[in-house]
């Protein structure tokens, strides 16, 4: 698949491109589909529900009404609304959470562009996303989508820094950011082993930055309406939800990578089993953890929140760095 | 971070326990025994008194009665009786003031309609509505 990129450009392998972003669209299209459906049940169980049951057969259409639905919508603009920067919000949004999964190694062959800076890459992509919101919360002309967006901006911000911070460790252990060498790095031992306090700051950190509970304050159903899209409805709402989802399957397949060994197997004895599905089985036990934590938590309170991203994982993740360096420095024989 | 854990194992382990939802539209919900439902109206017992239509606080009850077939009969019987649900706020004065026990309440309460003119329930209906009908009125 990567030869694809070095050949000359031409009509055939355009096409190509085209058909290959296609297929990973609708696989993202169905990935987004059942994750909703799977949330509303999962939590459903866990509140002694039964979740979605009515839309075809176990409730499996659920989430195809329910789209259908928010597509036969009126497409509302407020009047006084910045019509331009209404219209691209929603792009802005949505683009890059889907450009991120270009780096992704789904397993040795299945990768769109293999990056030397890969991690990179979807660090500086997917803080993009945040402009989006802000152009949505401005562009809105209502007071909650502003609060909405600016609280975003604020908490995206803030926690990327430590969600950066937590995976300089792995950078240094692998000496490398390209995602397949951090994968193929891990043969011995997964880097959630070496690398747990990493670990734990990148899992509350993504948390954050995917606007999930307990962090999911920009859209705080109870205190702010929707948060910065409370004005957009029908198609434009629609991207903002496929936003949302296809940040979190991003920032499932990275944890996957980085932490989880990526398509590797627990053990070399069970390598005749595909990649695809060890990547598969991790990357679902990091959606359901998401879920189970959100039936669990509940929201964190403002004030709260940016003195933990400053104060406890900002500290906590440079201390994991300088004991990686530290450690890798003796091994290497300095001290 | 414990009582985190915790939250985590309580909730994992509410996933496999059994769930409370009752299946209510495809199973009746089974009603408390003095619960107020829809009335049920026998006409062979009313006397036509208008005590009913009287008490009611909505006047949602309209009757009209026709003189006895048989002129050596004394008093009157019941020619139509309507109840319109669209006012009636199943308050029970009506069963309570009724000296026959002609109009009872019933556990039935599913009245929704696609149009207002479904809710003027007659004679015939309310007769028909014989299902569920409580016991001690």
């Amino acid at each position: 698949m990567s030869t694809l990129l070095q050949q000359a450009p031409s009509l055939g392998n355009t096409i190509w491109f085209i058909l290959a972003a296609v297929v990973l669209l609708a696989v993202l299209l169905g990935f987004v589909t059942y994750a909703i459906y799977f949330e509303r049940k999962v939590i459903g169980w866990m509140q002694l529900r039964i979740g979605p049951n009515r839309v075809g057969p176990l409730g499996l259409l659920q989430t195809v009404a329910d789209v259908t639905k928010l597509l036969l919508k009126e497409d509302t603009r407020p009047l006084h609304a910045d019509k331009a920067l209404f219209t691209l919000a929603p792009i802005l949004a949505y683009a890059p959470a889907f450009a991120v999964l270009a780096v992704m190694p789904f397993t040795e062959s299945i990768q769109f562009a293999d990056l030397g800076i890969g991690l990179l890459y979807y660090i500086a992509l997917s803080g993009i996303t945040v402009l989006g919101v802000i152009t949505a919360g401005w562009a809105s002309n209502n007071k909650y989508s502003l609060i909405g967006g600016l609280r975003s901006a604020a908490q995206m911000i803030s926690y990327e820094v430590p969600l950066v911070m937590s995976v300089v460790g792995i950078v240094l252990m692998t000496g490398s950011m390209n995602l397949r060498e951090i994968v193929e790095a891990q043969r011995d031992v997964w880097n959630i082993v070496p690398q747990f306090i990493g670990f734990v700051v990148f899992i509350v950190a993504a948390q954050a930055e995917l606007n999930r509970t307990p962090f999911d304050l920009p859209e705080a159903e109870s205190e702010l309406v929707a948060g910065y899209h409370v004005e957009y409805s029908g198609f434009r709402f629609a991207m903002f939800m496929l936003a949302e989802y296809v940040y979190m399957f991003g920032m499932g397949t990275l944890i996957t990578i980085l932490f989880l060994g990526g398509w590797l197997p627990i053990h070399p004895a069970l390598s005749f089993i595909p990649g695809i599905i060890w990547f598969v089985l991790k990357f679902s036990l990091y959606v359901f953890f998401q879920f189970w934590l959100r039936a669990t938590m509940p929201r964190m309170r403002v004030d709260q929140l940016m003195s933990f991203a400053w104060k406890v994982l900002l500290p906590v993740a440079l201390f994991n760095i300088l004991l990686t360096a530290v450690v890798i420095s003796y091994q290497n024989g300095m001290f | 971070m414990l009582g985190l854990a915790k939250g985590l194992g309580y909730t994992f382990k509410k996933l496999t326990e059994k769930k409370i939802t009752h299946f209510y539209p495809d199973v009746p919900f089974p009603m408390p025994p003095r619960f107020r439902g829809i009335q049920h109206f026998s006409p062979e017992k009313c006397i036509v008194c208008n005590q009913c239509a009287r008490i009611c606080p909505t006047e949602c009850i309209q009757l009209t009665g026709k003189p006895h077939p048989d002129p050596d009969k004394k008093g009157k019987l019941i020619d139509t009786y309507d109840i319109n649900f669209e006012l009636c706020i199943l308050c029970d004065l009506c069963t309570e003031v009724c000296p026959t026990e002609a109009i009872v309440m019933t556990n039935n309460f599913e009245l929704a309609a696609y149009s207002r003119d479904e809710l003027y329930k007659n004679l015939k209906w309310l007769d028909d509505n014989n299902t569920n009908v409580r016991e001690e009125n």
